[in-house]
């Protein structure tokens, strides 16, 4: 589903984020990348959401060259993938389900028929009693969940997750990890940068380890 | 088509919504407009005023011919048969005495007439040319003149043509304040819009990494401008009408001095159709350009 060819990422100013990374991930695996803060697993996630492009090599998702997608093709590619951020980027000017719904008013779907599935996915997230609520009055990890609800309501076969978990306690990251699990066991492609440890050991699946740009692959 | 549809729904809600949020601002940016378009409509009203006036005049000009009170019969026959030839349109003979009965009815010369203890006026012919240009006139004119028997001739179109000369200078400083306003209006609309575009950055942001197309974030700016440009041209609209009240009274107190029944016209369905329409299609262009720039930085300093 994703591979990357020798992928090399160098920002201007000169830092080089990922030197000649190969790697590719099958559709419906889990893949967790690990490492320190700076060995590039953001930058990973931007290219294959084609946020960022690789200085050089190839990108592919789905058979895509990403990194040499036209400006006006990006936002369709983007639309087959679920995001998850670190600082879950809702917006604070409507409430849970408005934030929920905007993939799906952006895709041009039906409002009945978009509502009525944000409200089943905030449901699967365990906030439906607050879907009527600004997120900033929303705990951290609650924030996370309409984020993850909000990638998850187009139904995508890819989820990129970037430090889904970093600001959590352990509690709340542990509930976060278990609904990853769920999400895979119904055959979504998930790839989560995270240096939780315990939730790699939990979940089982593939672990990719980044050091200062470069691949070292784990066993699971 | 559906979605398509939708999308335009969807950016027509939103920008009315953003638009109401924010009544002040909006009203402010409207009044801006308004008082900027108003002052080349309100010229171009005015103009349609003084062309009903103008038009009131004989817009043809015409050549009266003043004959001799003391011409001869075969004078006056040979006056008649060079008034037949193919150079004159038409030729219309005034007897003293219809001119003179015309003098008496006309009322505020009844008087004058009323004292007249003999008929001082001269039999005269009205004359059209085949020609209007001003050379043809005046050779008719001339060779006329010099026809035995004839006193005077007299050109009666100068004064409206140069009238109408005026008009048209005016109607072309129409067009040109109109231009410039235009401009204007652009600039109003990219500057209002452009706020909008800075305030909404997050969101703009946000809906760009969950797939949004750039026609799907430029949508409501567009919009947003063409209602506030729709909003602008209403405001004008309101002050022509004020304008107009007020003017209406001392308007028809001139008219009645000149014994005229002349009174204000108002715009034509028509025209405040045009006018609004135009409002709302710069405001459009001043909201494309304007996103269109802004969505570029937003972008660079990302």
């Amino acid at each position: 589903m994703i591979s990357l060819s020798q992928v090399t990422k160098r920002f201007p100013g000169g830092h080089e984020a990922l030197s000649g990374v190969s790697l590719s991930v099958e559709q419906g695996e889990l893949v967790f990348l690990t490492g320190h803060s700076g060995a590039g697993k953001s930058t990973l996630l931007k290219l294959i959401a084609a946020i960022e492009r690789p200085t050089s090599g190839v990108v592919s998702v789905n058979g895509q060259n990403v990194g040499r997608l036209s400006r006006m093709a990006v936002p369709y590619l983007r639309r087959n993938i679920g995001l998850v951020f670190q600082d879950h980027k809702l917006l604070f000017d409507r409430n849970v389900i408005e934030n929920v719904v905007l993939p799906l008013d952006i895709a041009g779907i039906d409002r009945r028929e978009s509502l009525k599935r944000a409200r089943a996915v905030i449901d699967k997230v365990g906030l439906l009693s607050r879907e009527k609520a600004n997120p900033v009055s929303l705990s951290g990890g609650e924030q996370q969940r309409v984020c993850i609800a909000r990638a998850l309501v187009s139904r995508p076969a890819l989820l990129l997750a970037d430090e889904p978990t970093g600001n959590l306690d352990a509690g709340y990251a542990a509930d976060i990890m278990s609904m990853f699990r769920d999400f895979h066991q119904v055959g979504t492609t998930l790839l989560i940068a995270t240096h939780d440890e315990r939730a790699i050991s939990a979940l089982g699946g593939r672990t990719l380890h980044l050091n200062h740009g470069k691949i070292v692959e784990a066993a699971a | 088509m559906i979605s398509w549809l939708r999308h335009q729904k969807h950016a027509l809600t939103a920008a009315l919504n953003r638009l109401l949020t924010q009544p002040v601002s909006t009203f402010l940016t409207a009044l801006a407009m308004g008082v900027a378009i108003s002052l080349p409509s309100g010229l171009y009203l005015g103009l349609v005023n003084l062309s009903q006036v103008a038009g009131e005049l004989p817009a043809q000009p015409e050549i009266s011919v003043f004959l001799d009170t003391r011409i001869s019969d075969a004078h006056k026959q040979a006056i008649g048969a060079r008034l037949k030839q193919s150079d004159i349109a038409a030729a219309h003979f005034v007897p003293k005495d219809e001119a003179l009965a015309a003098l008496s009815a006309s009322q505020d010369l009844a008087d004058i007439a009323a004292g007249l203890t003999q008929n001082p006026l001269p039999d005269a012919w009205v004359v059209r040319p085949h020609g209007t240009s001003r050379a043809e006139l005046a050779r008719v004119a001339d060779e006329l003149g010099k026809l035995p028997g004839v006193a005077e001739t007299h050109l009666d179109s100068l004064w409206a043509e140069r009238l109408q000369a005026m008009l048209a200078i005016g109607r072309a400083g129409v067009w040109l304040l109109a231009g410039l306003f235009a401009i204007a209006l652009v600039a109003i609309s990219g500057n209002a819009i452009r706020a909008q575009v800075l305030a909404r950055r997050d969101e703009i942001l946000v809906s760009r990494l969950i797939g949004a197309t750039d026609r799907y974030i430029r949508r409501p700016f567009l919009y947003l401008g063409a209602l506030q440009g729709l909003f602008g041209g209403l405001a004008a609209v309101g002050v022509l009408a004020v304008a107009g009240a007020y003017l209406r009274v001392p308007v028809a107190h001139l008219a009645d001095l000149y014994g005229s029944s002349f009174h204000l016209i108002a715009p034509t369905g028509i025209e405040i159709a045009s006018v609004l329409g135009l409002t709302a299609g710069f405001g459009w262009i001043g909201a494309w350009i304007s996103v269109t720039r802004a969505l570029q930085q937003v972008e660079a300093t990302h």
